[in-house]
């Protein structure tokens, strides 16, 4: 039975067609802007709307606050998210990726967006089941926000300026928030160097998503080195270093910290035991790194005198073996250069042992952009703090 | 009467203005007999050995008198300014590429059509997967139908001699590029 709303669903229907018809959509229906709409928006900042807040060199554009509110409306948000908008966008712009040519790279990077502090619960932003998505306003709209922008404010559009070869699952779709009530660590965007109780919106661009499920040990070392398998899967080599993210399900993390491991400890082990063989990286093709600190092949000549056999022999030793150990430095190649390589958040449901690694792309700056209240007041004073450690 | 449904792209006014006269090129050399040809090297797999090679081309077939390169340290970027008034300065035809991703083939363009602007004869070279990107970017500085020199795709896996010989492929277009002669069928 129809429901009678008093609306007009078909003058919608036209609107949306229209949107449709001058190519701003991502493929999913937009909400048709209007300046009524777009002032909503425009209130809930102190920014001027001619305010540049981000730019694309390569290709000569700009956006304003005033074009990304107009998309930010498009992507179906509420005019109270748009402070989060203009954050994470703030905080993506801080990411020499974003700013370079990633929005054009044939990988297609996501924006990972991470929200923190009261803003979560104030905007209904999930931090729990399901939290990649779909089926919650607040992190799917500032996501596809963000996408609109690229899209329509920078002009970057798919097969034109935009050559993902693939592209990936999720790509303007992935806003986390952080589960600070279930996390045994301090929140990212304390670790940002924000006060603690700031809403904050830090953000990168990664590659994919790849799940580790491990509900099979309560050992601390075998989870780490169940994450370390993946993390140091050759398909996602291209450079001599990498830098690869965590996202922990509350169930891992405070495992890990019932064990002792604080959030520093387990970038640590993390970047010590994170790498390849040398016989594995030839295996792929990835044995050389030139020196641009690109992988290569290395002619079958060089790879003998460079990797003695050995080394083969050695290889599928060191990540079996029963009582795991970091196999020797000299036969290892360690991929994550530093603990900063590594950015770990908390987030999803206590229901099971599912966690998710993020395979970065470039890497993470360590900073986190303040979210302005209503009314224009930022928390904290840390705008710009890098990461302390 | 119904509100406006609003732009979000921001371009309605600079579409309008945009002043829809050719790119002007470079005044081209009759031929490269004693030319000093400059190298733009984007770091992409492979770029500096293809374009050293074909710099060594122009030398040994067509007289060149000398090869200067210079690598830009981010190929999603257009080169810096330094480095393209070095070009401009020290150069009399430049070579830039290899456009082979989706950045680096838009910027590879960028520094040919710049350098066009300030003077400069310029063959930028790009793989034949990105013609699309380097169309694009060729139209949004306001020269569509810009030309430059494609190589098949992928270049990044080339062994040595490989990427000789497809420095050998190129080279005619490279050359018809760069010297005068074919202007009219140009931008």
């Amino acid at each position: 039975m129809a429901v009678r709303s008093g609306l007009d669903p078909d003058a919608a229907q036209r609107a949306i067609e229209y949107c449709y018809e001058q190519g701003w959509s991502d493929g999913l229906p937009l909400v048709p802007a209007t300046q009524p709409l777009v002032e909503a928006f425009l209130a809930q900042t102190s920014r001027d709307p001619e305010e540049i807040i981000g730019s694309l060199e390569a290709v000569r554009r700009e956006c304003t606050v005033y074009l990304a509110a107009v998309n930010a409306a498009m992507a179906g948000c509420r005019p109270e998210y748009f402070p989060v908008v203009l954050a994470a966008f703030d905080a993506l712009m801080r990411e020499r990726a974003a700013r370079g040519g990633g929005w054009q790279s044939t990988s297609g990077p996501a924006p990972l967006i991470v929200v923190n502090g009261p803003i979560r619960a104030e905007l209904g932003f999930n931090s729990g089941g399901g939290v990649f998505g779909p089926g919650f306003r607040p992190n799917a709209t500032v996501a596809r926000a963000i996408g609109l922008i690229v899209r329509n404010a920078f002009g970057v559009r798919p097969g034109v300026l935009e050559q993902a070869t693939q592209g990936i699952p999720g790509r303007w779709s992935i806003c986390l928030a952080e589960n600070e009530e279930e996390s045994p660590w301090e929140p990212l965007s304390v670790e940002a160097g924000l006060p603690a109780g700031a809403s904050a919106v830090s953000a990168t661009l990664i590659r994919t998503s790849e799940f580790v499920d491990n509900r099979h040990t309560q050992d601390p070392e075998q989870l780490l080195w169940d994450f370390a398998d993946t993390i140091s899967r050759t398909g996602a080599l291209i450079f001599r270093d990498t830098s690869c993210g965590v996202a922990f399900c509350p169930e891992h993390a405070q495992l890990l910290a019932a064990a002792g491991y604080s959030k520093a400890a387990v970038k640590e082990w993390l970047a010590e035991h994170c790498g390849r063989t040398p016989a594995d990286l030839r295996r792929a093709g990835k044995d050389g790194v030139s020196e641009n600190n690109v992988r290569f092949a290395k002619a079958p000549q060089a790879a003998t005198d460079a990797a003695p056999q050995a080394a083969t022999d050695a290889a599928p030793q060191a990540l079996t073996d029963a009582a795991p150990q970091a196999p020797a430095a000299e036969e290892f190649s360690r991929i994550l250069p530093s603990p900063q390589h590594v950015p770990v958040i908390v987030t999803g449901a206590r229901n099971a042992a599912i966690s998710m690694v993020v395979r970065v792309f470039g890497e993470w700056s360590g900073t986190a952009s303040p979210v302005e209240e209503p009314g224009g007041a930022t928390a904290g004073t840390g705008a710009d703090a890098m990461a302390a450690g | 009467m119904p509100n406006a449904i609003l732009d979000p792209t921001g371009q309605a006014e600079r579409r309008a203005a945009r002043v829809s006269a050719p790119l002007a090129l470079a005044r081209r050399p009759a031929g490269l007999q004693g030319a000093r040809v400059g190298l733009l090297v984007n770091t992409k797999q492979n770029a500096a050995p293809f374009l050293a090679e074909v710099g060594r081309l122009l030398v040994e077939q067509h007289g060149a008198a000398s090869v200067m390169a210079r690598t830009k340290a981010a190929f999603a970027l257009p080169a810096p300014e330094g480095m393209l008034k070095e070009l401009i300065t020290e150069c009399d035809v430049v070579i830039t590429g290899i456009g082979d991703c989706g950045s680096c083939s838009a910027s590879a363009v960028t520094d040919g059509i710049t350098l066009e602007i300030r003077g400069i004869p310029t063959a930028a070279i790009c793989s034949d997967a990105f013609q699309a990107s380097a169309d694009a970017i060729a139209s949004l500085h306001g020269a569509p139908g810009y030309r430059y020199v494609t190589t098949g795709h992928p270049v990044a896996v080339l062994t040595p001699d490989q990427v000789r010989e497809r420095a050998r492929q190129t080279l005619p277009e490279v050359v018809s590029l760069l010297v005068a002669g074919d202007e009219p069928s140009r931008a």
